[in-house]
């Protein structure tokens, strides 16, 4: 009788200790829960790696000076990454999951714009401060309230790319488009459609492409009979731009591809292979010949595999501009309080150059941001940068 | 007009050929165990990425990579049978669902291995031969005359090897083939080894194609599948017409009119012979 309740005592004190000690510890260092519901496997992942990529540094930077300091705290940084494989209908079950499961107030994420559009009511419904990469216009708008878009779109830098060739390659005069079959291809053909006939040239075909279409034979048969001078590639995937590329002057096309849309020279390089990728004229994220782009990539491989995509610039300097507006707000848990800090964070100190939102006029709202963007050329299997733009 | 066409024909043609290859494997296993083999996608995939590795990263020589990645690929299949599907033979459901579940491990190790990465390998033969104003990439002739090479040795093998004909026996009648003697521990993870390696050639063959990557083998195991329902389920021949039908569909409505329609159409096709003839274009009705 007596062993036994000893050894009760001996439990009870034990687990007491035991709580006790757990308590204390948790009490020291809490957890700033940050989501990332993008596209993190199959054609795109380029990109939706990139936002992963781009949050977890920042995260990793912050928990290296001991955590993030908010409202008299030290919290560490932990982020729950879920894979949308860029389709609409994962990311919300992955959104849904982030926020009643998880509990998360911030979320990076979505990629893509059938994902965003899908997730965007959940996120705003349930105050989640979102930053999202979607190149459809219907992303932002006057209503929006805790989404954020972290890189600039097509609306942003067509313009400059479309007037660049005008001047520098002037016997070019008609274009064909081609397109993912979905919201990011129908906006980005639109748009880009609008620019160039603006601009004088004149659109000879449009085509859309199912994601899941590897043989392009057929569609560039129809686009190579309409004999245009440019194939603009707008927002098909790196990889999958590369076996057009490579397709296209199999068939004997040889004229000029521009791609006005998401970069990855490196896939598209692996793609369609050197000789082929010649020439090809892109939009460019970043110049990736600068220190600090060099210094990212050092720092991407800490958290995941190489290469890196150029959107993680972007999606860094907005990450750590929504890490600092935590600190400014003082709280983790008001996202109203952290919203308004991030409206008033611009200007902000980017790795490339000073960064704003902006985005009233066209949008409604001031949540887009806006960096420097280049142009790029694809020499030698490397890209090289030809010119820059505000 | 009629350079339009020929290129509508040889496009169509050297896609039916690649689909036959896996319809061709797909339907053996189902003729011979009864299993739907889901996981034949991932054996494509597989065969595609031993060619990645070998003579991609290790440089070996393109056809000696192709023999050696589907005949592994076929030794893989026939070890699946012993190990995975044997407990299930005569339960279709069951079969079915260790295939899936065997597909579904085969892509996340993919993932986990490779990454999510579209890779290239090397291309063995490059260029165009052109005739007149017909345009038509050398690799991809290449993948249809040796797809050819190897469906011919395929039927050979049926035809004129006692194991082909033990399988050819099996396929129409199981009971009465073990009467005369054909063992099925012996005849099972053949069936299935040979069907693995046809799948395996057709991943192996396609590998320079496009890209290399851990879900590409989902759309060649769906076209495998309209072909087999198509052709019938069980039925060589019908295989063989089922890809030539879907090949040249698809390569008509995807040139003249655009892939979404063409992916229709061959859905449509496949509702209509269901309805139609429901056990195929050359399938037999089981008892």
């Amino acid at each position: 009788m007596k062993s036994m309740s000893m050894k009760r005592t001996l439990i009870a004190v034990l687990s007491a200790i035991g709580l006790a000690w757990t308590a204390n510890a948790a009490a020291q260092t809490e957890t700033l829960k940050i989501g990332v519901v993008s596209a993190l496997s199959g054609p795109g992942s380029e990109w939706g790696l990139a936002q992963d990529g781009a949050i977890k540094i920042a995260a990793m930077e912050a928990n290296a000076k001991g955590g993030l300091k908010v409202g008299g705290k030290t919290y560490k940084v932990e982020v729950i990454s879920y894979d949308d494989q860029y389709k609409a209908a994962l990311a919300v079950s992955s959104a849904t999951r982030l926020i009643e499961q998880d509990k998360v107030k911030f979320i990076v994420g979505p990629m893509g714009s059938a994902a965003t559009l899908a997730v965007k009511p959940l996120l705003e419904q349930n105050k989640v401060v979102a930053i999202i990469g979607a190149y459809s216009e219907k992303a932002l708008d006057a209503n929006t309230k805790y989404s954020y878009r972290g890189f600039p779109t097509q609306v942003e830098f067509v313009g400059p790319i479309v007037q660049w060739l005008k001047k520098n390659k002037p016997d070019l005069k008609s274009v064909a488009q081609i397109d993912p079959n979905d919201e990011t291809g129908w906006f980005s053909q639109k748009l880009l459609k609008e620019q160039y006939q603006g601009a004088g040239y004149k659109v000879v075909s449009s085509e859309l492409f199912e994601r899941s279409v590897k043989d392009f034979q057929p569609v560039l048969t129809r686009i190579i009979a309409t004999k245009p001078d440019i194939i603009e590639l707008g927002t098909t995937p790196p990889g999958t731009a590369g076996l057009v590329i490579r397709q296209a002057r199999e068939l004997g096309f040889k004229g000029q591809f521009v791609k006005i849309g998401g970069p990855g020279v490196p896939q598209i390089v692996a793609a369609a292979g050197k000789e082929f990728a010649e020439g090809l004229i892109c939009y460019a994220a970043a110049d990736a010949t600068t220190p600090s782009y060099k210094g990212l990539e050092t720092q991407y491989a800490k958290v995941l595999k190489p290469p890196m995509n150029e959107f993680t610039v972007y999606f860094y300097d907005v990450a750590r501009m929504l890490l600092d507006a935590i600190q400014t707000a003082g709280t983790v848990d008001d996202t109203e309080k952290v919203r308004a800090a991030l409206d008033k964070a611009t200007p902000y100190k980017g790795i490339q150059g000073p960064i704003r939102w902006g985005g009233m006029k066209a949008y409604g709202v001031n949540h887009q941001i806006l960096t420097p963007t280049f142009i790029g050329m694809i020499k030698n299997g490397e890209q090289v940068i030809i010119g820059q733009m505000e | 007009m009629f350079e339009l066409a020929t290129k509508i024909v040889i496009n169509g043609l050297t896609s039916s050929l690649v689909y036959i290859l896996m319809a061709l494997g797909f339907t053996l296993i189902f003729g011979i165990m009864r299993v739907i083999n889901f996981a034949h996608g991932e054996l494509y995939m597989i065969a595609s990425f031993l060619v990645f590795a070998l003579a991609g990263s290790l440089g070996w020589n393109y056809y000696l990579a192709v023999l050696v990645a589907a005949v592994a690929v076929g030794l893989f299949g026939a070890l699946l049978e012993r190990v995975l599907f044997r407990p299930f033979v005569g339960r279709e459901l069951n079969g079915m669902i260790m295939a899936l579940a065997i597909s579904i491990s085969l892509q996340a190790s993919a993932f986990i291995l490779f990454g999510t990465d579209e890779h290239s390998v090397p291309r063995p033969i490059s260029g165009v031969l052109q005739f007149g104003g017909v345009i038509v990439p050398r690799d991809r002739l290449a993948v249809g005359l040796m797809a050819v090479v190897v469906l011919a040795g395929f039927y050979v093998f049926m035809r004129y090897t006692k194991a082909g004909l033990a399988m050819r026996a099996v396929v129409q009648d199981q009971d009465i083939a073990s009467i005369y003697g054909v063992r099925p521990k012996i005849i099972h993870p053949l069936a299935f080894g040979l069907g693995a390696m046809l799948a395996g050639f057709a991943g192996a063959l396609m590998a320079p194609i496009y890209t290399v990557y851990p879900y590409m083998g989902s759309q060649p195991m769906l076209k495998a599948f309209i072909v087999v329902i198509l052709g019938g389920l069980g039925s060589v021949p019908g295989a063989v017409l089922g890809g030539v039908v879907l090949g040249l569909t698809e390569s008509v409505f995807a040139t003249l009119i655009n892939t979404t329609v063409a992916t229709m159409v061959s859905f449509v096709i496949v509702v209509v012979i269901l309805l139609v003839k429901p056990t195929g274009l050359m399938g037999r009705s089981t008892r």
